[in-house]
């Protein structure tokens, strides 16, 4: 069933939250929605989820209007960021009440928890609270709820945010197994460009309430349709040297190269990134970041250029890309 | 420094016991005993101030009773009508229900006792006198309130996502007040009940000037009924086992409550 918004708005008194935002998602497909705080993408999600109301546009499932429908009517599986578990009951507790309430049966209530638990291997913590569990397996308790929520779209809010670097790496493909191959679509939050660019098939990149850009994960980061975006996707972060005719050329970091012609720079800091390293230098267009070999050495002069169908062109002014 | 904190317990503990203690040692003197403190006795301790007001007419257990059966529907009534409105003050705008607050904790200072006139003007129009369940009314009605105020504190430390995720499970209203709010909030609805309790237990002008029937006096009017039942002479015995008596079922419900009462009445301090 595929999730469709039309220009939905969301105003909270004058202030403008989201402003005409449209999308498509099909079954088995995983939209990221990216960008800043404050961007409105977890309004997106509650929008969605039917927890707040758009102030214009509709939510369609489907073929069916769900705009006006009431979020206990809606069916949608969400994960909270704080997971948002009832402290009060067991794992197995918080799993069956929802299906308790939704009548269903205690002998298969019973089955479907024992399944859901072995699915996200938690069998063994069944009666343990949720402040007994660590992160990961409290993320794997609020996303067993949802999966037997037996939802028509998946909405997951920073589903990795409370946890550590290593753990969101080990998740991610295990997150991506369980959620992806129920055929349904999936909406997923995060600020991390990273956990955007591994889980999802679009991203869509949100800027002050509005959609900047909605691409694959490739396309954005080929070719960025606005600086803002080309700024926001890709580190280290993309280089800017504004022109005087009012364009600005990006140049990705792995897009220079170190040359005996072009624009003169000194080195002013060298990082280690293992496999490569990042020079930062100073030249008379401002800082400019370079990814170079592990073994590269600086010479004394240094010259950097770059093969121009690898660079990007925006309008200085407005932002927007030029080809 | 330790023995000085205990010292320091020592004396405030002395501070607020004495006075109970002395009424403790009072309700087992006999008379004589009151009257000559030093002097030795033959009958210095009895149980005769025991059992001439529970041998009265009516019997003092009557109004045990009486205390109970209002302080008990009065607290329940105010926590069936405060729950709600607690609930619907902490889901309103913020402005709303800023004003509404502050009205509250104005209507929580009030000094009740003016009222007592017009609640008797009342009672009397509506024929509420003698009835003791209709002394739940104002009781309930003043309690409001502070019941609101506590209980409301405690539903906005709950994270609202808990009912958000409630809600997309498929929760109606009342399902998520049913299991979700009502266990988390046991310990401020325990506390909110034991402080509504305590009032309806001490309260006197209401029950004094709706009350006459003797069989149907609550426990402050009773009392201050056996201290002032003689002309001649203030009845030290009586009146101390009589508050001794009044004291206990208290005694047994805090007891019983110390934990969520301790946990409840702090709610809101810490964020967890």
């Amino acid at each position: 069933m595929t999730l469709t918004l039309t220009n939905v708005s969301f105003k909270i008194g004058d202030q403008e939250i989201l402003r005409d935002l449209s999308f498509t998602v099909k079954p088995g497909e995983c939209l990221a929605l990216v960008g800043p705080s404050g961007c409105g993408k977890s309004t997106t999600l509650r929008l969605i989820a039917g927890l707040d109301r758009p102030t214009s546009g509709s939510i369609y499932l489907g073929q069916d209007n769900v705009t006006d429908i009431a979020p206990d009517k809606r069916r949608v599986g969400m994960v909270f960021q704080s997971y948002a578990l009832y402290p009060h009951l067991s794992v197995a507790g918080n799993l069956e009440l929802g299906l308790r309430i939704r009548g269903i049966t205690k002998s298969l209530r019973i089955r479907k928890v024992q399944e859901v638990l072995q699915r996200v291997q938690l069998s063994d913590r069944a009666s343990l609270r949720p402040a007994q569990l660590s992160g990961g397996q409290r993320q794997r308790v609020a996303l067993a709820r949802a999966l037997l929520r037996d939802p028509k779209v998946y909405l997951l809010d920073e589903p990795m945010s409370n946890l550590d670097a290593q753990l969101r790496e080990e998740l991610r493909p295990e997150l991506k197994h369980l959620i992806l191959k129920e055929q349904k679509p999936v909406v997923y939050v995060t600020h991390d460009q990273h956990e955007a660019m591994a889980m999802a098939d679009q991203i869509a990149v949100l800027r002050d309430g509005r959609l900047e850009q909605l691409a694959s994960p490739t396309m954005l980061y080929q070719k960025p349709e606005s600086l803002f975006v080309a700024r926001f996707i890709g580190r280290p972060q993309i280089n800017l040297i504004p022109k005087d005719d009012g364009t600005t050329i990006g140049i990705r970091p792995e897009s220079l190269r170190l040359d005996s012609v072009g624009i003169p720079c000194r080195l002013i800091e060298r990082e280690w990134l293992g496999s490569h390293q990042l020079w930062l230098l100073d030249s008379q267009h401002g800082h400019l970041r370079i990814t170079l070999p592990a073994d590269a050495e600086p010479n004394e002069t240094l010259h950097v250029s770059w093969n121009t169908n690898e660079q990007h062109c925006f309008n200085t002014d407005t932002g927007k890309r030029r080809s | 420094m330790n023995r000085f904190r205990s010292l320091w317990i020592a004396i405030l503990l002395s501070w607020s016991l004495g006075p109970l203690l002395w009424q403790l040692y009072t309700s087992f003197s006999s008379d004589q005993a009151l009257l000559e403190p030093l002097t030795s006795l033959d009958h210095r301790w009895t149980l005769t101030h025991y059992r001439s007001i529970l041998n009265g007419e009516p019997p003092f257990w009557k109004y045990l009773v009486n205390s109970l059966i209002v302080s008990v529907f009065s607290t329940l009534l105010t926590l069936v009508l405060a729950f709600p409105a607690a609930y619907a003050i902490t889901r309103l705008g913020k402005k709303i229900a800023r004003t509404l607050s502050a009205g509250l904790v104005l209507a929580a200072l009030f000094p009740f006792v003016l009222l007592f006139l017009a609640l008797l003007e009342f009672a009397r129009t509506f024929n509420l006198g003698n009835h003791l369940l209709a002394l739940c009314m104002p009781y309930a009605a003043l309690s409001q309130p502070l019941a609101i105020l506590i209980l409301a504190a405690a539903i906005r430390d709950l994270p609202t996502e808990l009912e958000d995720a409630a809600r997309l499970e498929g929760f109606s209203l009342w399902q998520r007040v049913r299991w979700i709010l009502l266990p988390l909030l046991g310990p401020a609805i325990t506390s909110t009940g034991i402080l509504v309790f305590l009032f309806c237990w001490n309260e006197y002008p209401i029950a004094l000037t709706w009350i006459s029937d003797s069989e149907l006096l609550t426990l402050p009017v009773a009392i201050a009924r056996i201290a002032g039942s003689s002309v001649y002479s203030v009845p030290y015995g009586a009146y101390a086992a009589a508050t001794v008596l009044a004291a206990i079922p208290l005694m047994i419900l805090v007891i019983i409550f110390q934990k969520s009462i301790v946990s409840g009445l702090t709610s809101g301090a810490v964020k967890s």
